[in-house]
């Protein structure tokens, strides 16, 4: 251990790895500076702003729209609408994916009517749940907790199925009850696998809320980038645009955490 | 399949209890909606009847069939990009790290999200969905074929360099057909997203364009939604949605199948 710890002070390993990381992020930084430049470019010799603003105007429309809070008040709903939508699915995906991993007959009962589903995409959705829900928060509400719900299924199944046999059998051996095998040795097993569920769910369940608020909420990132463009406001819509690709970047950062956090052993 | 003796009365059990619940979920959906008295209420008996409809009047059929040929001509713009962009990436390191800022950056947009600039850009019939479907096939292929191309043995890549290829020999030779399965696994993904996107994009432009003729299955749902309001309808498009999605799966499987024996999925 002394050993290790050494080394991981000895001057030009450290260095080194600092060095590459510095030099990951110059090249990040270059190539994002010839697109923008390239981009610069062709906005110059188009020249229309409506079709193509410069990098500049969307800068200042994404200032703009940040200082008015217009920009965080619609990823906020947006990012709400996820947290709620993946807490329903989870809450009904885990204790059911629990229940088929576990038990042969209950998955033969329950699986074919999954996969009757699981073909349809949320999108396909979101007329039928328009006419039950109408506008509002309880289509993209529904529309994503639809989309999170199968990923994190089939996550939950497969980390149950996958548990080590010899784990149950030693804990059942030495007259673990049945319940406490579950929750200390089948659950723990399952962590990792959930999490990555957890991590698809989230991916999917993003896609599917700009759909479903573009279509059919008085709110959030994908209400927002319809609304300007309709007002052919370009600079907003591609600012919009942007946050749903930051708020997107960072949510898959949050899976990734809260998968340190829960199943830290699932690390690579 | 398993031929085993027993297997047989097993594998019917297993099919009986797998149409439990399925079928009753159909009996109470059918006695609910009896019992709700709005002859709008969409119940299975209905269903049946709106689909033979569609089908007969081949209205769902020429549906699908426009969307599909989005889909395809979608897919393969992704694919044309994608796959030598993915096999560059995956084989000069330079090229991966000058480009991979620009696809990390770009992935977490949600295709859809780029919907209102195509519109703006394209109009609201088929170039649009085109675009669309494009975008968002591109990113699990080129992700993809990228993971393949740097998974290959480095042990088969040193034999062909000792031996003296040239890098481009060594990509032809060795790395391409040693990304071949997963090149196959990032095609399927892409075409799952592909036909998603398109039903979301032809919903979308019906919904925002005022349902100008753009035409396809979700521009269809969405008019049976807003304009004649047919709720049986709705879900014969739901039910095709997944059928479609479920051949297409499928097809690409057995494709892969054929072109690759060698990889089992």
């Amino acid at each position: 251990m002394g050993e290790a710890a050494a080394y991981a002070d000895y001057p030009s390993v450290r260095t080194r790895a600092m060095r590459r990381g510095a030099r990951s992020v110059l090249v990040y930084l270059r190539t994002m500076a010839v697109f923008v430049v390239v981009w610069a470019l062709v906005a110059h010799l188009k020249s229309n702003p409506v079709l193509l603003p410069s990098p500049l105007a969307v800068m200042q429309a994404a200032v703009d729209l940040a200082r008015d809070l217009e920009l965080f008040y619609h990823a906020w709903v947006s990012f709400a609408r996820m947290l709620v939508s993946l807490a329903i699915a989870s809450a009904i995906a885990i204790p059911l994916g629990l229940a088929m991993g576990l038990s042969r007959t209950f998955d033969r009962i329950v699986d074919p009517t999954i996969e009757l589903l699981r073909p349809i995409s949320g999108i396909a959705w979101i007329p039928l749940a328009l006419f039950i829900f109408g506008v509002g928060n309880a289509l993209p509400v529904f529309i994503m907790t639809y989309a999170g719900f199968f990923p994190i299924l089939l996550g939950t199944v497969a980390g149950v199925r996958d548990v080590d046999r010899r784990l149950i059998d030693a804990a059942r051996t030495m007259g673990v009850p049945q319940r406490t095998i579950v929750t200390r040795v089948v659950v723990p097993a399952a962590l990792p696998s959930l999490m990555v569920a957890l991590r698809l769910g989230v991916a999917t369940s993003w896609t599917a809320v700009v759909a479903a608020e573009l279509i059919g909420a008085p709110s959030g990132l994908g209400y927002a980038v319809e609304w300007y463009r309709e007002l052919l406001m370009t600079p907003q819509v591609m600012a919009f645009i942007a946050m749903i690709g930051v708020l997107g970047y960072v949510c898959d950062r949050l899976a990734r955490l809260l998968s340190d956090v829960f199943a830290p052993w699932a690390s690579r | 399949m398993s031929a085993k003796g027993g297997a047989v009365g097993v594998h019917a059990r297993a099919l009986g209890l797998g149409f439990l619940l399925p079928a009753s979920i159909l009996v109470v959906w059918q006695a609910l909606g009896m019992a709700s008295g709005n002859p709008r209420t969409p119940v299975p008996t209905h269903v049946v009847s709106s689909a033979i409809d569609l089908v007969a009047s081949a209205e769902l059929p020429l549906a699908i069939l426009q969307s599909l040929m989005r889909v395809f001509a979608g897919f393969a713009v992704a694919a044309a990009i994608a796959v030598p962009l993915g096999l560059a990436m995956g084989a000069f390191r330079s090229v991966d790290r000058n480009v991979d800022p620009l696809v990390e950056s770009f992935r977490p947009i949600a295709a859809i999200a780029i919907l209102p600039l195509a519109i703006l850009w394209l109009g609201t019939g088929t170039a649009a969905a085109v675009m669309i479907v494009a975008y968002a096939a591109f990113f699990p292929i080129v992700v993809n074929t990228v993971a393949g191309a740097k998974g290959v043995n480095p042990t088969l890549l040193r034999a062909a360099s000792t031996m003296g290829l040239s890098r481009l020999r060594i990509v032809r030779t060795v790395i391409v057909p040693a990304a071949l399965p997963a090149i196959g696994v990032g095609l399927r993904i892409g075409m799952g997203v592909a036909w998603t996107a398109i039903v979301a994009a032809e919903l979308a432009v019906g919904a925002k364009a005022g349902g100008g003729g753009s035409g396809g299955i979700g521009q269809m749902m969405f008019v049976f939604y807003a304009y004649s309001i047919e709720l049986n309808r709705i879900i014969v498009c739901m039910i095709a949605v997944g059928l479609v999605a479920l051949a297409l799966d499928r097809l690409l499987r057995l494709a892969m199948r054929l072109a690759m024996p060698w990889s089992a999925t």
